[in-house]
């Protein structure tokens, strides 16, 4: 049985927007999937339906084995969110925060003190766990928000950005705490988010979304293997032997892009390389330097969606996107 | 299942923990009295009619002390509604949305919570009136079952006011808007009634409208007993009247903010 898992399902905005359009997920238990896709491509929206926040306009899903429209109560009750928004009260301290919401699972008094004070120690909070939220840092409130969607012992944990707006190393600090919740309590983690070394680092299996509609599905791995494998540059000591070089390399894919080094695409450099080097030294060609690219989900990413982009001004959004993460490579 | 219990708890903490709100709620009654109590002793002008104008009441503030106590449930009850825009603004609600609660006592709680804050204020009220030098005066026969009577009515007067104003707020996602629809209604409900003036000292048209008005009712009840003490058959039919208008417009009120919080409350 799967974990999560949709049956086309869509939501149309009363404005018309087609937000999330005939998607269908097969999610494992114990895994940490992605949703990977632009602003505007329908990830929020599609969490919101599956912690039964919306309801959708057609198809349905089945959550932790309950169905998102006929069971929605049994639905709450076995999934934790984490939504895109800060949701804690201001006026209250930490823990009186995660004692509220534990009493809406009607999770026994001590049974909520023992496993908050877990989670507290998990995302080390312990410090400010006393205090009034207001007066957090951004990343202590992340933080926050990540354990209050936790102290039921969900089944299944939708994360919707869980990382918006944290400075780089926080992030990593955030992305270990998701990890280890992952293994401590053997759970379903759906996770969405634009930064696409977030979804790499955390998630085992991913689908981007564009536009409301799945475009590609698969491991990390896959989805980069699905690019054509891994780019080499060979930086040759002559120009004329780069130009020969290019030449013999023709099958793999070879163009001269500086006057010395050439590229080449390789479905997995580390097997071929000694072919294409003894292929080399029968011209009496060395390269002086080898320098190998593996493909990033950033390059997956422009493949699936960046490069399909027409130049319309809908597209904006996607486009600003786009813009971002080539700074975010920078 | 419910949630109701620790969100209502929620709503009493953020109350007495605030500062600025808790002292300004326990000012407001006080300010009710000193403005109304005094400054607008309509028997000033015409002393030899007080008693007549008064319905009996020894002096002004023992006439409108009920009159006071509805007005400031009918302000302190708009809070339920603005609560309720806050949690969306500021994101708790999306935070209740998504847990097992019924969608009912998110509302509820701020319906409860409300009037916890009413209660507390009417006592006040009380206990500062009873200290002023020419302040309430209660009659000889005034007892304890007077007291639960009055300390029902506020807490239906309370409950259907806060729920008034949280049914309001829950397809409203600006404040400016509730702030405005509070304008309109709460100037209206408080002078079309019996709460600050006697019926034959009101224009007919308006005494007339002012008997639908549940403001007049809690108003006429609390100032019943207070001036009676020991009700006459009379006296107790008209209370009881009233208080059967409170609970069944209370009630009604209620219904539908369930309804409509259970089928509308969104995001
Ligand atoms: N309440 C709403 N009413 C109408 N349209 C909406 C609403 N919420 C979202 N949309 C639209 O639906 C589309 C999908 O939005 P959604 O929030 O699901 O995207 P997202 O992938 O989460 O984006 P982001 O990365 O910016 O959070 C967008 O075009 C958005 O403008
Ligand atoms: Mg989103």
């Amino acid at each position: 049985m799967y974990s999560v898992e949709t049956f086309n399902l869509t939501k149309f905005y009363s404005n018309g927007i087609k937000a999330v359009d005939k998607i269908n997920l097969q999610i494992n238990e114990g895994e940490i999937y992605g949703l990977l896709g632009p602003n505007g491509a329908g990830k929020t929206t599609t969490i919101k339906m599956l912690t039964t926040a919306l309801k959708p306009t057609e198809g349905t899903a089945k959550v932790a084995g309950f169905d998102i429209i006929k069971e929605s109560m049994m639905v709450r009750r076995n999934v934790g969110i984490v939504p895109q928004d800060l949701t804690a009260d201001e006026d209250l301290t930490g823990i009186e925060n995660l004692l509220m919401v534990s009493r809406f699972y009607n999770v026994p008094y001590g049974r909520a003190k023992e496993s908050i004070d877990r989670l507290v120690k998990l995302v080390d909070l312990k410090d400010a766990i006393n205090k009034p939220v207001g007066q957090y840092s951004g990343g202590m409130r992340r933080r926050l928000e990540l354990i209050m969607g936790l102290v039921h012992n969900p089944k299944v944990l939708f994360l919707d950005e869980p990382t918006l707006g944290l400075d780089v190393q926080t992030r990593s600090l955030m992305w270990e705490y998701i990890r280890n919740i992952q293994q401590l309590q053997n759970i379903t983690i759906i996770l969405t988010s634009h930064y696409l070394e977030e979804v790499d680092a955390l998630s085992n299996r991913l689908s981007i979304i564009n536009k409301g509609k799945i475009v590609v599905t698969g491991t990390p791995e896959e989805l980069k293997k699905s690019i054509g494998g891994d780019i080499v540059m060979l930086t040759f000591k002559y120009g004329k032997e780069a130009l020969q070089a290019a030449d013999i390399l023709k099958s793999y894919k070879a163009s001269r892009i500086t006057e010395l080094t050439i590229k080449i695409k390789s479905s997995d450099f580390s097997k071929d390389s000694q072919i294409i080097l003894s292929i080399l030294k029968q011209s009496n060609l060395e390269p002086i330097r080898i320098q190998v690219e593996k493909p990033s989900l950033d390059t997956v990413f422009l493949e699936y969606v960046g490069r399909s982009l027409p130049e319309e001004e809908g597209d904006s959004d996607s486009r600003k996107m786009m813009l971002m993460m080539r700074r975010l490579r920078r | 299942m419910s949630g109701l219990i620790p969100l209502t708890m929620r709503e009493i903490k953020k109350w007495y923990r605030n500062p600025i709100f808790f002292v300004v709620g326990l000012l407001q009654p006080l300010f009710w009295i000193a403005l109304f109590g005094s400054a607008f002793d309509i028997t000033r002008a015409v002393p030899q009619y007080s008693f007549y104008i008064l319905q009996g009441a020894p002096d002004y503030i023992t006439f409108i002390i009920g009159g006071i106590a509805t007005t400031t449930a009918l302000f302190t009850g708009m809070f339920a509604g603005m609560n309720i825009i806050w949690d969306r603004r500021l994101g708790p609600l999306s935070r209740f949305l998504a847990s097992p609660i019924r969608r009912s006592s998110i509302v509820m709680s701020k319906v409860l919570g409300a009037t916890v804050r009413i209660m507390v204020q009417v006592l006040i009220l009380f206990v500062a009136a009873l200290l002023l030098p020419s302040g309430l005066i209660l009659p000889k026969g005034f007892n304890i079952i007077d007291v639960f009577i009055i300390a029902l009515t506020v807490l239906l007067i309370g409950i259907l006011f806060a729920s008034l104003f949280s049914a309001i707020a829950i397809r409203i996602t600006r404040q400016e808007t509730i702030m405005g629809i509070v304008n309109l209604v709460n100037l209206p409900l408080m002078f079309a009634s019996y709460a600050l003036f006697p019926k034959n000292l009101m224009a007919p048209w308006i005494g007339d409208i002012a008997q639908y008005n549940p403001v007049s009712w809690s108003a006429v009840i609390i100032r019943t007993l207070v001036i009676n003490g020991k009700l006459s058959g009379a006296q107790w039919s008209t209370v009881l009247n009233n208080l059967i208008y409170l609970i069944s417009t209370t009630i009604l009120v209620v219904l539908i903010t369930i309804i409509l919080a259970e089928k509308e409350i969104r995001n």
